[in-house]
């Protein structure tokens, strides 16, 4: 038994499903390694740090060749299942808040910090020193042999006590830390600079000598751009973290709509019926990719019940080839307005909870009635209802997830004005959904 | 090589069929709809090979060749699955093969071809491996006259350890099974209660607890039948009779 058999189809399905372009999209800006590796976006930040638990995401083309894409976080994550397979993308859950400065080992990270520094540098000498252009030289060389020795020891010293900042938990700590330390560095260099300056006959800055004057607009310059330098890491951090979040969830919420069994038994019946009846498996086809259109649209669209409706016999249409006479179908949807506005995919999950809780672990099936119609208030009311199998019969999980995604959809369209009622005392498991009557398209 | 095709959904079944007919050598001797059925099945006309779907309502295939692993001769059994669930990952070590849906026509061959090489031994062996991978069955199987005899864990009043068996009430009568009590306990603790040495009773089948006139307790059964209660066991089942777990 090779491993690689079974690859292909173990990877979740969600993984596939993330060739959607928008998926695409912000997966791709969890790859950006540079600022500059995606002019435009405006989205990339540096180089992640190393820390526990932080997906390193590494571009795909250099390092893991033989690899699909869209796999970066979960492989460079080093995150595996028990059979070896890569997982999903997670979020930085345990990375603490406190280190949200970038890795300062990384090589990358120093050369763009040698190069921010040479620019800071450059802005210095430009506006400290008037007069000639040679003169502007000689400041820029001493301006920047200064700056430089204080970035390069500044970023030493953060590499060095990266493991110490690990531990931290908060923000602040690792704020004031790296603050103290780089106006440590600034005063050392400084004082260097100027004893050295004064050794050697060439005062550095260029200007006359209150020892106490130079120090304090070193320690000024140093605390401003140290403090900027601070925020903009901690705002990449920030973003960062929820683009990463953001595209976790969406992911989750995909896996939740979408059963992989589903997903999967539905490929066997094509299969199958590519060989008996084409035709028909045509029909499948067409259904299964309405039934993921669907569920790859913006989950806050609403349609007219009728549209709804329609989905879901198209999914009922593949579950009754694949059931057969296990299945029976009841639907009484007649009375009820065909232009009211309900939110996509509310009724099509019920109907699938419905079979995959009360017809599939059945061997005889059953019937699942489906009902719509006004009540005296002039809301809509939809009941699904299907048999309760017996305690015996070892109850699937994932219902419970499938209605409280359900529940929080509705309150965020109709906020407390929507209900999602469950009833399984009566020997039948029903689920009752009640909305307010608005109308399609108003 | 004869072969038999166990999956619930009708397509599936039917495609299965195809791509066996189509690799040729083997003969599809029936199908079945459910893991009882399978069993029954395997148990009649003893196929070399079962294409037995894990995911089936009633007895599912994992139960099922735990049970067909007793069956002389025992088929060798390959699963098949729509999507690899943790529990696999588990069991793979001790399948002869699994095969994902839509099962592959090579990988079909391949599976078959690996069967075959397989002697009886061996299959008993890997079966008997992969014991213990079901978390609870819901049938207990026996032999009896010949034939393989199943009954729903539902349907059992009490299991009682014998010198050498241990005996399996049920409403139907009485069957002797080779298995350790205290596995059984191990295996139904949330259905049957220990209420002696030798003697497992469905808790949904006490009806009461009392005491007779030497100081010796029993538990009275749904169908009036009476068992003993070993004195160590008394105040846990006085327990449970308080907190209404047994005894309504």
């Amino acid at each position: 038994m090779h491993l690689h058999d079974f690859v292909p189809a173990s990877l979740h399905w969600s993984q596939r499903l993330g060739r959607a372009p928008g998926l695409v999209r912000t997966l791709r800006y969890l790859q950006c390694k540079t600022p500059n590796s995606k002019p435009g976006t405006g989205l990339c930040a540096p180089e992640p740090p190393r820390g526990s638990g932080s997906p390193k995401l590494s571009p795909i083309s250099s390092d893991n060749p033989g690899r699909p894409p869209l796999q970066p976080g979960a492989r460079s994550a080093g995150v595996k299942t028990p059979n070896g397979l890569p997982t999903m993308i997670v979020p930085n859950e345990h990375r603490p808040e406190g280190l949200y400065l970038p890795d300062f080992c990384n090589l990358r990270m120093v050369l763009a910090m040698v190069v921010a520094a040479e620019l800071l540098a450059y802005v210095l000498s430009l506006s400290s020193a008037p007069g000639g252009a040679g003169r502007r030289w000689d400041g820029l060389i001493m301006t920047s042999l200064f700056v430089q020795w204080v970035a390069l020891a500044s970023i030493a010293l953060l590499c060095a006590c990266r493991r110490l900042m690990e531990g931290w938990r908060d923000t602040t700590t690792t704020t004031l830390y790296s603050f103290g330390l780089v106006l440590a560095v600034t005063v050392v260099v400084s004082e260097a600079a100027y004893w050295g300056g004064a050794y050697l006959g060439l005062f550095p800055m260029g200007e006359g000598g209150w020892h106490g004057g130079f120090l304090i607009r070193n320690l000024t310059i140093s605390a401003i751009v140290t403090t900027v330098a601070l925020r903009y890491f901690y705002v990449q951090f920030q973003l960062k973290k929820n683009i990463q979040a953001e595209a976790y969830a969406r992911i989750q919420a995909l896996q939740a709509r979408v059963r992989p069994h589903f997903l999967f038994n539905s490929m066997n019946t094509i299969a199958s019926l590519t060989r008996s009846d084409p035709a028909l498996a045509e029909e499948v086809v067409e259904d299964l990719a309405d039934l993921f259109r669907v569920n790859l649209a913006d989950a806050r669209t609403r349609v007219p019940l009728e549209e709804e409706l329609a989905l879901t016999r198209r999914y009922l249409h593949i579950e009754q080839l694949r059931l057969g006479a296990r299945l029976t179908i009841e639907e009484h949807t007649s009375d009820a307005p065909r232009d009211a506005a309900i939110p996509m995919l509310t009724i099509q999950p019920l109907v699938e909870n419905a079979v995959y809780h009360g017809i599939e672990p059945l061997p005889q099936g059953g019937v699942v009635r489906l009902e719509a119609r006004r009540d005296g208030d002039g809301n809509i009311v939809i009941t699904v209802a299907n048999p309760q199998p017996p305690a015996e019969v070892i109850r699937r999980p994932g219902n419970r997830l499938a209605l409280d995604n359900l529940r929080q959809r509705l309150g965020v369209h109709f906020g407390g004005r929507a209900t999602l009622t469950v009833d399984d005392t009566t020997g039948r498991y029903v689920a009752t959904l009640a909305l307010p009557y608005e109308k399609a398209g108003s | 090589m004869r072969l038999i095709i166990a999956d619930d959904e009708g397509p599936a079944r039917a495609r299965l069929r195809g791509l066996v007919e189509e690799i040729g050598g083997v003969e599809v001797v029936a199908d079945a709809g459910n893991g009882r059925q399978a069993l029954l099945l395997c148990d009649e006309l003893h196929p070399d090979v079962v294409l037995l779907d894990i995911r089936m309502p009633g007895m599912d295939g994992m139960e099922a060749a735990r049970h067909m692993a007793g069956l002389e001769p025992a088929p060798a059994v390959i699963f098949t699955t729509a999507y690899s669930e943790h529990a696999l990952a588990a069991f793979d070590a001790h399948a002869i093969d699994y095969l994902l849906k839509p099962v592959r026509k090579a990988r079909l061959a391949q599976a078959l071809a690996k069967a075959q090489r397989l002697t009886s031994v061996q299959l008993g062996a890997v079966a008997r491996a992969a014991e213990g991978t079901v978390r609870h069955r819901t049938h207990i199987s026996a032999r009896h006259g010949g034939r393989i005899k199943l009954v729903e864990v539902t349907d059992v009043d009490y299991f009682q350890a014998g010198d050498k068996y241990v005996s399996v009430h049920y409403g139907g009568g009485e069957l002797l099974i080779d298995e350790p009590l205290k596995a059984l306990e191990e295996e139904f603790s949330q259905r049957f209660v220990r209420i002696h040495r030798g003697i497992l009773a469905a808790r949904d089948m006490i009806t009461g607890l009392e005491k007779d006139s030497q100081g010796h307790y029993h538990v009275l059964l749904k169908d009036r039948h009476r068992l003993p209660v070993s004195r160590r066991h008394v105040s846990a089942l006085r327990a449970l009779v308080r907190a209404g777990r047994i005894g309504t």
